[in-house]
């Protein structure tokens, strides 16, 4: 008979094997701005629609969080986009990790986001609102031929995470606090001014306020529910 | 079906158990299949905690109360442990953080698809199960090995009502809950276990079954086209039913407004076994708090659905879950629930105050709606509620339904059973011959939550297809109509 130390490392090496499938190492920590960085990981060994999300946990540690991929899929790594939370519990350890170090994902989740055929013939709204531009990104990496503009909403136009990467016909930034974007102000206000084509389909992504105000202009302007898709930051 | 493959040893002989089960049907039917392990290795079931050998809780993460159960059930039967030989354990819904505290406490822990590896469990028990000795914990419970657990043959708690797991976990994330983070991510079971299963039960002469998951119209999914989906999965229990000539009711817990749509519901209207029942948990009817709660459906899609099951299967009774004074949720927003209510006038609704729940994301957000507004929120949705369900029982009385006796009224002591619609029928007399039976009752009066009823003059037990078919044309016509119906049907 085995003794009981015999049947427990079994138990743990099997199970060693296993933890392989869900845990990544951080290859590299992208530096945006003071508070907000992206994790680059080895890439997905799942396969992913853009504008899904994945859940993100670090190793040794009991919560998780859901975050939006940032990369598309077919680069060559994962990655996600974290602003640190002041006095949060979860960003600041991940402000701490450091290359080499453990997370465990698990995903992808979701619907948001389009199903490959539409991106060839249909004209998308994406609007986001912060860090709320990760599955944007995701998405016109995935599709670069896609037909959208994107409306990006921060405070500071340092917060224009990777703006270089989108066609500046395509990306529109409204900056609250600064004067450098396309448009001064709450990208709500820039919202109002607009006109899009009766078959638009648009994309909210942000917090959650954000979210409601945007929700309603477009149904006063007269665009169907079924038109607006929404994915929540918390 | 295959058997524990545990056979019973004399070491377990006069060794008893007692499992405690906390929260949703899912783990009412984790436990059957818990159950059926610990009998195949000789234990006996007792209802008595203080007589048992083995004593063992499911435990439930949706609310704090069920977890602060177990935390002061164990710490009970740990003092007993002083005085004679115990062994405890726990699985079920579990947080990765009470898992290491749990561990501390019960003899042994395990995640559902573990539950074969028990008995070797038990029998060394001291030893830490596999799920324990990770260190750290999964963030997200793996559920890759819990087809193991449905192979297992459950033990039945009736011969008449039997659940029956089509999946396991949830990848909705909806911010109020936490199962995701205790069930881990959705696995759908193969489709031809399950309907093998329900298969073997109505051969057994199972009347009611319910086809359980945290998501079930997202069945299938998970497996990236090399499984059937929901619709088709009903599909294949229709047929079963069409050409069995039994007449059982199929019912299923709990679709997810996203996933659902018209196929489904065309389904359901084309086959008799498939009940006339549809639990479609709403939670809110305004468009703010559902996205504040991640629910990823609008109430323009929740209308539509409501539409597609009124204009299909317009004698269907439609079930839902509220949660009232969510956060974000102010007189406006509740207001708009209590038009959704009116709106869609709801047989039933199962309402709940909002309370945070460890694990949950909303569970970090400050919840600024007073508990005195929550519990005024509950009493007057509770009020709507009665009111539509009283006018729709009232429009039965006078008619004859097909009622499945399950039990007697704890008022009158009289018979007592649902109709295929899950309204609570009260006969004028005890007949415990009936229990497990479908009979017909002639509805008498009508109240908020029940009708009352005694039985028809003709107790027709409709077993053949042509009779089946015909009481679904008719809906709730009255007895008269439906003997006279039958009566030609006999002639022909």
């Amino acid at each position: 008979m085995q003794s009981k130390i015999d049947v427990a490392m079994m138990s743990l090496i099997k199970h060693e094997i296993k933890i392989d499938e869900s845990f990544y190492k951080v290859e590299e920590i992208r530096q945006l701005t003071r508070e907000t960085f992206s994790l680059i990981l080895p890439k997905a060994r799942f396969a992913f629609k853009a504008g899904q999300h994945i859940s993100l946990g670090i190793y040794g540690d009991y919560q998780s969080r859901e975050y939006s991929i940032y990369s598309g899929i077919k680069d060559d790594h994962l990655e996600v986009l974290v602003k640190e939370v002041n006095n949060g519990y979860f960003t600041p350890k991940l402000r701490k990790l450091k290359v080499g170090d453990l997370v465990e994902i698990h995903g992808p989740f979701g619907n948001f986001g389009m199903e490959p055929k539409a991106t060839e013939t249909g004209k998308f709204v994406f609007i986001a609102s912060g860090t709320g531009i990760a599955p944007f990104r995701s998405i016109a990496r995935t599709y670069p031929e896609i037909d959208y503009a994107l409306i990006h909403g921060v405070r500071y136009t340092t917060e224009a995470y990777d703006r270089n990467e989108y066609p500046g016909d395509r990306y529109i930034l409204c900056s609250s606090r600064d004067t450098k974007g396309t448009y001064h102000g709450r990208l709500t206000g820039y919202l109002k001014n607009c006109t899009f084509a009766a078959e638009t389909q648009f994309y909210l992504c942000g917090n959650s306020d954000m979210i409601f105000d945007a929700l309603e202009i477009l149904k006063e302007m007269g665009f169907e529910r079924d038109q607006i898709h929404c994915e929540v930051y918390f | 079906m295959l058997a524990t493959g545990h056979s019973k040893q004399n070491h377990y002989l006069n060794m008893k158990y007692h499992l405690i089960t906390l929260g949703c049907q899912m783990n009412l039917s984790d436990s059957e299949r818990v159950s059926s392990v610990l009998e195949s290795m000789g234990y006996m079931h007792t209802e008595h905690e203080e007589e048992a050998n083995l004593l063992g809780m499911l435990a439930c993460s949706v609310r704090q109360k069920p977890i602060d159960k177990v935390y002061n059930k164990i710490a009970q039967w740990n003092r007993w442990k002083n005085n004679r030989n115990l062994v405890t354990f726990v699985s079920g819904c579990i947080l990765p953080a009470d898992k290491e505290k749990f561990l501390k406490s019960f003899d042994l822990i395990f995640q559902m698809s573990e539950l074969a590896q028990l008995p070797e469990m038990i029998r060394e028990y001291g030893v830490v199960t596999p799920a324990g000795l990770k260190t750290p914990q999964p963030v997200m419970p793996k559920n890759e090995h819990i087809s193991e657990m449905w192979h297992i043959k459950p033990k039945y708690q009736s011969t008449y009502e039997a659940f029956v797991p089509i999946q396991n976990g949830c990848d909705k994330f909806c911010t109020f809950c936490a199962v995701p983070y205790t069930r881990g991510r959705e696995v759908s079971r193969p489709s031809g276990e399950i309907v093998e299963e329900v298969r073997q039960l109505v051969c057994q002469g199972y009347k009611s079954i319910t086809l359980l998951g945290q998501n079930v119209n997202s069945y299938g999914l998970d497996k990236n086209g090399r499984e059937i989906n929901f619709t088709e999965l009903l599909r294949q229990i229709g047929e079963y039913g069409k050409i069995s000539g039994e007449e059982f009711w199929v019912y299923f817990t709990s679709p997810h407004p996203q996933d659902m749509n018209r196929e489904v519901i065309e389904v359901i209207a084309a086959y008799d076994c498939l009940a006339r029942q549809i639990h479609l948990p709403m939670q809110s009817g305004d468009e703010h708090v559902l996205i504040k709660m991640n629910r990823r459906h609008s109430m323009d899609k929740y209308r539509r659905i409501v539409a597609d099951i009124r204009e299909l299967i317009p004698q269907a009774t439609l079930f839902t879950d509220i949660i009232v004074g969510f956060s974000g949720e102010g007189e406006a927003e509740f207001q708009n629930t209590l038009a959704a209510m009116n709106e869609f006038r709801f047989n039933m609704a199962y309402i709940a105050m909002y309370s945070p729940r460890p694990g949950a994301a909303s569970f970090r957000w400050e919840n600024e709606v007073a508990p005195d507004d929550k519990k005024d929120r509950l009493h007057r949705s509770s009020e709507v509620l009665k009111i539509h369900s009283r006018e729709y029982n009232e429009t039965l009385v006078g008619k004859t339904m097909r009622v499945l006796i399950n039990g007697t009224d704890r008022k009158t002591g009289f018979s007592s059973g649902l109709t295929e619609g899950k309204l609570i029928v009260r006969l004028d007399r005890r007949d415990d011959s009936l229990m497990g039976k479908i009979v017909d009752v002639k509805i008498t009066s009508a109240a908020d939550f029940s009708l009352s009823g005694k039985e028809a003059p003709l107790n027709l037990q409709a077993s053949s297809p042509t009779l089946l078919h015909r009481r679904r044309e008719q809906g709730n016509e009255d007895s008269e109509h439906f003997i006279l119906n039958r009566i030609l049907h006999v002639k022909k």
